[in-house]
């Protein structure tokens, strides 16, 4: 079966979808977030759809680099530009936490400059959790506070009764299935004959990131029986390549490395595996709540997390070994300082393991394609 | 090697940068008048003493702790120990050696740090790299930047120094103070098995003291930066920074201030303005050019520029009561902590940071501001154009933005600086 118009899977090139405009007509509510660190499960059972924010098909950040400079993250002003343009209107609620000094700051620009702008009345709550950079017991004490006051703000601000421990438990469910079928495509895409590339693969990640989790769960169950079925691709002259880094939601760069003579196996991103690696443990029954905050608070961390590299090195070689690399391809958006020190180590380190590696710097939009097909078809021919 | 030789091979930058001071030094008494730029004067020979005692210290083999510059030094206090600050280290050693930081930067460059991160650290991490520090441990809070949380993991993982991780709260609210005390508490704790010491409260305590009598000072020495003319030079800002990071918590600390308090006074007694005409009246929201703090003489002098103050001095904590329980003092010491420079502006939004600034300028009788947006500080790369706009809808006074990196000239040399502050001064008389 072709997954080439497949519906599900064009919902990853736009913003904007029938599902969400499906959503908005039953008078529901949609509240957009930057990062994988904030408790989706709580929004879910406030009955809220939760939208990872990003800038898929955006090529230019002229409006938003008036107020952000140069030197910060190039996805993020994409994003900010968007918004700036109304690509964001349709957000009922805005969730930030402090993931990165980049995309922390769009609380106060998205209150502003996008939510206050000229003709635009609609009144957008906001919200901000702050997440401890290491990971120990008392930062966790201080998320779950965090998390409970998120709660009470959902509440008052959406007039809900209440988040109810049995909603919650429904949609940690929902959500544990979801991350579930995610991982089950992603044993597909290990194999020595995978049933779909890396670039297909982050496809359906970013269109499950667009829509409501019990539709999304439907087409994943979908996509897998079609998957399954499917002719295996034909990798034997690629090398099988770990992606590992920023955040990816753009297709034409998973497409440029896929060109150039490279299978991406396996991935340690943002809109890969970080997001369903892990699932919510249901250790105590009666406090669901918990259990959804000690899934975001302890699971594989990205470099925010200042004392987790060794686990993140560890994920690292696990991966290799189970997706059979032939070389990892460390990748950052340039003034990306996390991913960025996180992948000089790795670079040391993978190279005492003797894994080849290729560390390269990007922008989020493809400016620059011809360097970066040149650096990596040289990786690959090298490997 | 004897072992004083094998201890002071610990902190080889402290070496250099002593006989950088000393040569300094040597100059402005050479080549100055008596009077001239005192700050400079009585610091460098504030500090110059204190890097000396230090190297003898780590000769006698006491334990070499590294600390980021927002770990208020005086809380290391507590131990026997030879403070070092790493940005500190890169930032001084850059503005007074004659080639700069910039092969240090150069080699951990080339080692993979990225290009867009802090050179304050990249500094020391190259140093470090070299093997020409070798630390007993390291301390730093989890603020102010990605570059701190990005960088400093290197420390640990390449070079095998205990690394004590303070968590601070991006957050400013009262649960935020009681947890950051916890933290403080512990990292001392920690830190202190590391390095096999008991936590001394009375050292602890004194040094507190010594900080929140200079806190005092300083509040009069802006009482009269005030004034028109500003009656203290540009070079004070860099050199009272350097001050506290490096005598911090110590009588010289407090020696520095008291005798640049009397000079305030008299120059404003006598309305004298260190460059002879006060032209312009600027605040530097941000950071002054580390690479050249030279600088800050020239607008003095070939402008007329006063720089008002700098990120690093315009922060103002309430004094810490030592006469208290622990938990009470270790409250004391994480609001002051949270309040220190780039810390406090990093950890809240951007409202607080704005309205001070419009209070600012209005208080100190600002002619217009200069924002220096260094390539590392992505925590401030949102403000510049909201601060533009709320300083000219609220006080009328415009702002110059520059893009440069703090600590390497090769970014935004020092004639561009020149240059573009010329023309700007030239729109303003």
């Amino acid at each position: 079966m072709s997954l080439k118009n497949d519906f599900f899977l064009n919902i990853s090139t736009s913003i904007i979808n029938p599902y969400i405009e499906d959503w908005q007509k039953s008078n529901r509510k949609v509240v957009g977030y930057y990062c994988t660190y904030i408790p989706e499960e709580l929004l879910h059972a406030a009955e809220l759809l939760p939208f990872r924010i990003r800038a898929t098909g955006t090529k230019d950040t002229d409006l938003a680099d008036i107020y952000m400079v140069r030197f910060t993250c190039s996805f993020v002003r994409a994003t900010l530009d968007l918004a700036l343009r109304g690509g964001y209107d349709f957000l009922d609620g805005f969730l930030v936490c402090n993931s990165c000094d980049h995309s922390r700051r769009m609380f106060e620009l998205f209150n502003l400059k996008v939510f206050n702008r000229e003709n635009f009345n609609k009144k957008v709550p906001q919200f901000y959790i702050a997440l401890p950079h290491v990971i120990t017991d008392e930062g966790f004490e201080w998320y779950k506070k965090e998390v409970e006051e998120l709660k009470e703000e959902l509440e008052k601000a959406y007039q809900i009764k209440e988040i109810t421990n049995e909603k919650l438990l429904k949609s940690i469910h929902i959500y544990n299935e979801n991350r579930k079928l995610l991982r089950s495509i992603h044993e597909l895409r290990l194999q020595e004959k995978p049933k779909l590339t890396g670039s297909e693969f982050l496809k359906i990640n970013i269109a499950n990131s667009s829509i409501p989790k019990e539709i999304a769960n439907q087409e994943l169950n979908r996509i897998i029986i079609a998957l399954k079925s499917r002719k295996s691709i034909d990798v034997s002259n690629k090398k099988r390549i770990l992606l590992v880094g920023s955040i990816v939601d753009n297709l034409d760069f998973t497409q440029l490395i896929e060109n150039s003579g490279a299978f991406i196996a396996s991935d340690f991103l943002c809109f890969g595996t970080r997001y369903f690696y892990d699932d919510v443990q249901l250790v105590n029954r009666d406090d669901p709540l918990e259990n959804i905050t000690k899934r975001v608070y302890y699971r594989i961390s990205c470099p925010r997390m200042m004392d987790d590299h060794l686990r993140r090195l560890d994920f690292l070689k696990e991966e290799i070994n189970r997706a059979k690399v032939d070389g990892v391809l460390l990748q950052r958006i340039n003034n990306c300082d996390l991913h960025g020190c996180d992948n000089m180590l790795f670079t040391h380190e993978l190279k005492e393991l003797d894994v080849p590696v290729l560390n390269i710097d990007r922008e989020f939009y493809q400016s620059d394609t011809t360097r970066l097909q040149t650096r990596i078809e040289a990786f690959i021919e090298m490997i | 090697m004897s072992n004083k030789n094998q201890n002071g091979n610990r902190i080889i930058p402290y070496k250099m940068f002593l006989k950088a001071l000393l040569t300094t030094r040597e100059l402005i008494e050479r080549i100055l008048p008596k009077q001239g730029v005192p700050s400079l004067r009585i610091g460098t020979k504030k500090i110059e003493s204190v890097i000396a005692s230090y190297i003898e210290k780590a000769e006698e083999g006491l334990p070499v702790i590294g600390y980021h510059f927002s770990f208020p030094v005086e809380y290391l206090k507590c131990f026997d120990c030879v403070p070092v600050c790493l940005e500190a280290t890169s930032y001084f050693m850059a503005t007074l050696l004659e080639g700069g930081t910039e092969n240090y930067y150069d080699l951990m460059n080339s080692w993979g740090h990225p290009f867009h991160t802090c050179t304050s650290q990249k500094g020391a991490m190259g140093m470090t790299l070299e093997d020409l520090f070798k630390f007993d441990a390291i301390i730093t809070p989890t603020a102010p930047c990605d570059c701190t949380i990005a960088s400093y993991p290197f420390f640990k993982y390449k070079k095998n120094f205990p690394l004590v991780m303070v968590d601070l709260p991006f957050l400013h609210e009262e649960k935020s103070y009681l947890y950051y005390a916890d933290q403080l508490k512990s990292g001392l704790l920690n830190l202190g098995k590391i390095i096999g010491q008991d936590l001394n409260y009375k050292k602890l305590k004194e040094a507190i003291d010594i900080e929140n009598q200079v806190n005092k000072i300083k509040f009069e020495i802006f009482d009269l930066i005030k004034a028109v003319p500003s009656p203290i030079e540009n070079l004070y800002n860099p050199v009272s920074a350097g001050a506290y990071i490096f005598i911090g918590g110590m009588p010289e600390n407090l020696s520095f201030h008291k005798e640049m308090l009397e000079i305030t006074k008299l120059r404003y007694k006598n309305k004298e303005h260190h460059g002879g005409e006060e032209k312009v009246r600027s605040i530097w929201p941000y950071m002054i050019t580390w690479f050249s703090i030279d600088l800050m003489e020239w607008l003095d002098r070939n402008l007329g520029l006063s720089v008002l103050f700098d990120i690093f001095n315009y922060n103002f904590s309430e004094p810490i009561n030592t006469n208290s329980d622990l938990d009470t003092i270790f409250l004391g010491m994480s609001k002051k902590g949270m309040d220190f420079s780039m810390i406090k502006q990093s950890t809240e939004f951007f409202e607080p940071f704005i309205e001070y600034c419009i209070s600012f300028a209005k208080e100190f009788s600002a002619d217009c501001f200069i924002y220096t947006q260094s390539i590392a500080c992505k925590q401030f790369g949102s403000v510049p154009q909201l601060l533009k706009e709320a300083l000219m809808d609220e006080v009328g006074i415009p702002m110059l933005l520059i893009e440069f990196d703090a600590g390497d000239a090769r970014m935004t040399s020092l004639k561009t600086f020149k240059e573009k502050i010329s023309i700007f001064v030239q729109t303003l008389i």
